[in-house]
């Protein structure tokens, strides 16, 4: 059935070429055999698969050299293109991500209005320049068109932006053709504000090289580089020469295939990437280097982490964690299928908390209590992202909930099971933090303006990217598992990996395969959570006990298990976030009493004739509701509980009075 | 050493024979902390008192919920609740100016001083020590302020290096310094407060600067026995969080005021120290100095004998 269907395909494709006028170049790739006689490799060297694993659209073979004094790169690349569009292209989207860090560029306007996770502008400083200059742009067959480029703003109308350069070739590349590009680029690396760059003696070389758009959803996907975006590539084969002095320490994406001394005393380090869709490097002449490997269930993976001298206590920890991490995800979503894993601890936080594919930095200081997981929730996040992001590719500019999000989720699942659930972000010295609150109040912390589904560069600001992206995704899918349950969350998550692994799935195929594998439509839920700003809080309104013969002149004195109470609870949806919820009512006899409202109404209220008093009630009683806004009015007690508010005005107090004398030590 | 050995232990005996102040200004700190706290109280029991959810604040202390009740608009913000903590903090400050004039009388006398003297050597001091607070802020704010700068220029300087701990040593290094001056500071205004008392000195910057003259003079002895009280006042305070964190059961508030108020009062103590040593040394070194004449206003006042009938009125 498979092979009749598959076959039906294909001439209906051959046919298509034929009628669009490309049938000499489509009959040519239906015999494997190119015009341009151009192609990709099908190496596997650098993944444990005898066969590639993705549809490989771009080779990219590039020799670079590298000046650790002066923060430069000279750079050649070769780009082999494969036209899978469907259609004749002859317009080519390319983006130079280091020009964004230029004081008119579009990253940096917004970066100076919002400031980035680390650093606020200011004023300018020549350090924070960044450059990609393309210093010749040639194709194979049609010649030199250095002088054609153009760039282009396809986001904003800041013409001073040059984060995208447009190529218009006179030929068009026809469907299934492939297409070469032979560019030479001159990089100024930045003091590093943001993932990439320099600092000290230490450089993260992320972004770094002329890098084509991706044809997607019927158009060229190649967004202009913003504050809060990400990243978007196609898969593909890297090659990559990296000239460096002799005395720094490398690492870099894919495996190392050869390293050579040079007479000048610089060493070329060669690297081969298999179904990876970007290349980071870094250098350091102080890494200490901790190598181990993973035994993962498609091969051995071989893990190599680079860390600062002064953390070096904290490389098992790192070491550790990220054993554990593959562990889960192997187990829960799907295979590691690539030979190596590099984990960089780089100089600073600027660099920290980044992913590409095979490579990911962490982010300590040197002093870091074992009961503070905060290097551990890195690592984590940034290997999650090589599953959400490096294999399940989706457009980290315009869906970026989909890879930070579903990561953030999965980080909260992996790091409760690893580290436990109240204590997986923080356990020391009394005080306890679990990444799931973490999430939530990152959710909570910011107002409702924008919904999951929003444009990376469009959301209100940083703060709201963040708490939605990150924090609402999480707390949207954790809550999902209320509906779904637990189990079923996971198949869902484990079906969506395997079935968009190395494809660049859009929001709509990770829900659908969501209502899929749970067998039930959940556009109610989605259309509020992932599409909507509903707010989410529900209150115990109320809880009142009355004697029931209340009336009665000269009635009996209350006595416990003996006086007949008329009780009511009366729960309130506050926001317009309509959802099921489930409330626990607890009475002075020990009893407990579920009740289930479907929160359609405004309020409801529950009335109950027993010989118990109500002494609590509690929406959400097994916490399975992240999305709430105020968890604190969740419940309501009949009589107060002042012990909470005496412990924290303890603190408080103890603070002011050691504050007080602090003063007085000084002054008087 | 021995000499600074008799100053510790000198100074400590009298801080023993006096306790009844450590307890004073204990309760005065403790009551102004608590109306400190009031508005603090006040805006988050409306939030926790009938929540259930506040349990993982009381066994326990889960910080993102912390941060999530002082988030909330019904707790309002923390400038709300910190400002009045700072104002009591204030007042706890101008209520010590007020009456350590007093206190130090009683740690240069020989005898129990009575409430009467006490206060009338606090209202007869309280403008000089006005002043007094006001020459020393005007060395100790721009000499606190160079300092701090020269660290940041330091901090700064040191970041540049590769070596990652640098900064924090640097920074280690420049805050003992920075204490250790501000402390010497510290001693020179103490011995004045003493001298303004001891000799009822109307004229504050004469005290200031024979406060100077021994504190420079006697550097090394006095900088050691302040420092000595300063170091084990810290590890008062750092062993009894300890304790606190160890022996103390999430959820005891008793347990938690207990120890809470051992350490504040033994902090108190600590500093009550230095100010006996201060008195002692002034006692010691100071009143001794050629020139120096004891006030009549230092003599003990007789206690109040009742009134005689008058002959007069008798017949």
């Amino acid at each position: 059935m498979a092979l009749r269907k598959f076959g039906i395909l294909v001439v209906l494709a051959v046919g298509s070429l034929h009628i669009s006028g490309y049938g000499q170049a489509g009959a040519a790739r239906a015999k494997g055999a190119p015009a341009s006689g151009l192609e990709i490799p099908a190496t596997t060297s650098a993944i444990n698969s005898d066969k590639p694993l993705s549809q490989r659209v771009v080779w990219y073979n590039i020799e670079a050299k590298y000046d650790a004094k002066t923060h430069q790169l000279d750079g050649s690349e070769v780009l082999t293109y494969h036209n899978l569009t469907g259609q004749a292209q002859d317009h080519f989207p390319f983006h130079l991500y280091l020009n964004g860090f230029q004081p008119t560029a579009t990253w940096m306007r917004e970066a100076k209005i919002q400031g980035t996770r680390d650093t606020r502008y200011e004023e300018w400083k020549k350090e924070y320049f960044g450059s990609d200059e393309i210093q010749s742009f040639e194709v194979v067959g049609q010649g030199d068109l250095t002088a054609k480029l153009h760039y282009i703003q396809p986001d904003d109308t800041n013409k001073d932006d040059k984060s995208v350069i447009e190529a218009v070739l006179p030929k068009p590349v026809a469907p299934g053709e492939f297409v070469q590009f032979k560019i030479k680029f001159h990089d100024q690396f930045p003091e590093t504000q943001a993932r990439t760059g320099w600092k000290k003696d230490f450089t993260l070389g992320g972004q770094w090289f002329p890098k084509v758009g991706v044809w997607w959803q019927g158009a060229w996907n190649c967004h202009q580089f913003h504050v809060m975006t990400e990243f978007f590539a196609d898969f593909g084969v890297y090659d990559v020469k990296l000239t460096v002095p002799q005395n720094e320490i490398v690492g870099a994406s894919g495996v190392l295939v050869q390293e050579a001394n040079n007479s000048d005393g610089s060493k070329t380090m060669t690297y081969h990437g298999d179904d990876i869709h970007d290349f980071a490097w870094t250098v350091s002449p102080r890494y200490k280097v901790g190598e181990d490997t993973y035994n993962g269930t498609m091969g051995p993976v071989k893990l190599r982490i680079l860390m600062q001298p002064a953390h070096w206590s904290q490389e098992e920890r790192h070491d550790k964690i990220l054993k554990e991490t593959l562990e889960h995800f192997e187990k829960w979503y799907g295979p590691y299928p690539y030979k190596t894993l590099t984990l960089v601890d780089p100089e600073g936080q600027e660099a920290g908390g980044m992913e590409y594919p095979t490579f990911i930095t962490g982010d300590t200081t040197w002093w870091m209590p074992d009961g503070l997981h905060f290097p551990e929730l890195v690592v984590e996040h940034e290997f999650g992202h090589q599953y959400w992001y490096g294999m399940v590719a989706t457009n980290e500019f315009e869906d970026a909930w989909m890879d930070e999000g579903i990561n953030s989720y999965t980080e909260v699942k992996i790091l409760d099971d690893i580290l436990g659930r109240n204590a997986s972000v923080i356990n020391w010295f009394g005080m306890n933090a679990g990444e799931r609150d973490v999430q939530r109040f990152q959710f909570i912390g910011v107002d409702d303006l924008d919904p999951m589904a929003r444009k990376g560069w469009q959301f209100a600001s940083l703060n709201s990217y963040g708490g939605i992206t990150y924090g609402k995704t999480a707390s949207v899918l954790l809550t999902l598992e209320k509906i779904i349950g637990e189990e079923t969350m996971q198949k869902a998550m484990h079906t969506y990996f395997m079935r968009y692994r190395f494809t660049h799935p859009t929001k709509e195929d990770f829900l659908k395969t969501i209502e899929e594998v749970y067998g039930h439509d959940l556009h109610w839920y989605f259309d509020k959570a992932v599409y909507g700003t509903q707010v989410f809080d529900y209150e115990v309104k109320s809880v009142d006990s009355v004697p029931a013969d209340w009336y009665v002149e000269k009635r009996k004195p209350e006595k416990k298990g003996e006086t007949l109470y008329e009780s009511t609870v009366m729960l309130h949806r506050k926001g317009d976030f309509v959802f099921p919820v489930d409330a626990e009512v607890i009475f002075d006899n020990g009893e407990k009493v579920r009740e289930h409202w479907d929160g359609q109404d405004r309020w409801v209220k529950f009335h109950y004739l027993k010989k118990a008093k109500v002494v609590s009630a509690e929406v959400d009683p097994d916490h399975q509701i992240h999305l709430d806004r105020n968890n604190f009015n969740n419940s309501r007690t009949d009589e107060p509980n002042r012990a909470p508010t005496r412990k924290l005005a303890n603190y408080w107090a103890f603070v002011t009075q050691w504050c007080s004398q602090f003063l007085s030590w000084w002054a008087v | 050493m021995s000499g600074e050995t008799g100053l510790l232990s000198g100074a400590w005996r009298v801080v023993m024979r006096n306790k009844r102040y450590i307890f004073w200004f204990w309760l005065l700190n403790i009551t102004l902390a608590e109306f400190g706290t009031a508005a603090y109280r006040n805006s988050i029991h409306a939030v926790l008192d009938n929540s259930l959810y506040a349990d993982r604040l009381l066994h326990g202390f889960n910080l993102i919920e912390y941060f999530e009740l002082m988030a909330r608009p019904e707790t309002g913000s923390m400038m709300s609740s910190e400002m009045p903590a700072m104002y009591f903090a204030l007042l706890f400050m101008v209520a010590t100016i007020f009456l350590m004039p007093g206190v130090f009388r009683q740690y240069t006398s020989e005898y129990r001083v009575s409430k009467e003297e006490f206060y009338r050597t606090c209202g007869k001091n309280l403008w000089r020590f006005v002043r007094l607070l006001l020459i020393y802020a005007v060395i100790a704010i721009p000499l606190a302020a160079i300092l701090f700068g020269i660290r940041g220029g330091l901090l700064k300087a040191a970041d540049k290096s590769t070596n990652e701990l640098l900064p924090f040593y640097v920074g280690l290094i420049a805050l003992a310094v920075i204490f250790l001056i501000m402390t010497l500071v510290r001693v020179w205004f103490d011995l004045a407060e003493v001298d303004i008392v001891v000799r009822d000195q109307p004229i504050v910057r004469k005290s200031v600067g024979a406060g100077f003259r021994y504190s420079r003079r006697f550097w090394g002895r006095l900088l050691g026995a302040y420092v000595g009280i300063s170091v084990l006042a810290l590890l008062v305070l750092v062993v009894g969080i300890w304790l606190w964190h160890v022996l103390v059961p999430a959820s005891s508030w008793v347990g938690a005021v207990l120890i809470s108020q051992i350490m504040l009062i033994l902090w108190l103590g600590a500093r009550f120290w230095q100010r006996a040593v201060a008195a002692e040394f002034h006692l010691r070194e100071m009143l001794i100095a050629p020139g120096f004449s004891r006030p009549a206003d230092l003599e003990p006042v007789p206690a109040p004998t009742p009134a005689m009938p008058s002959p007069a009125a008798g017949g």
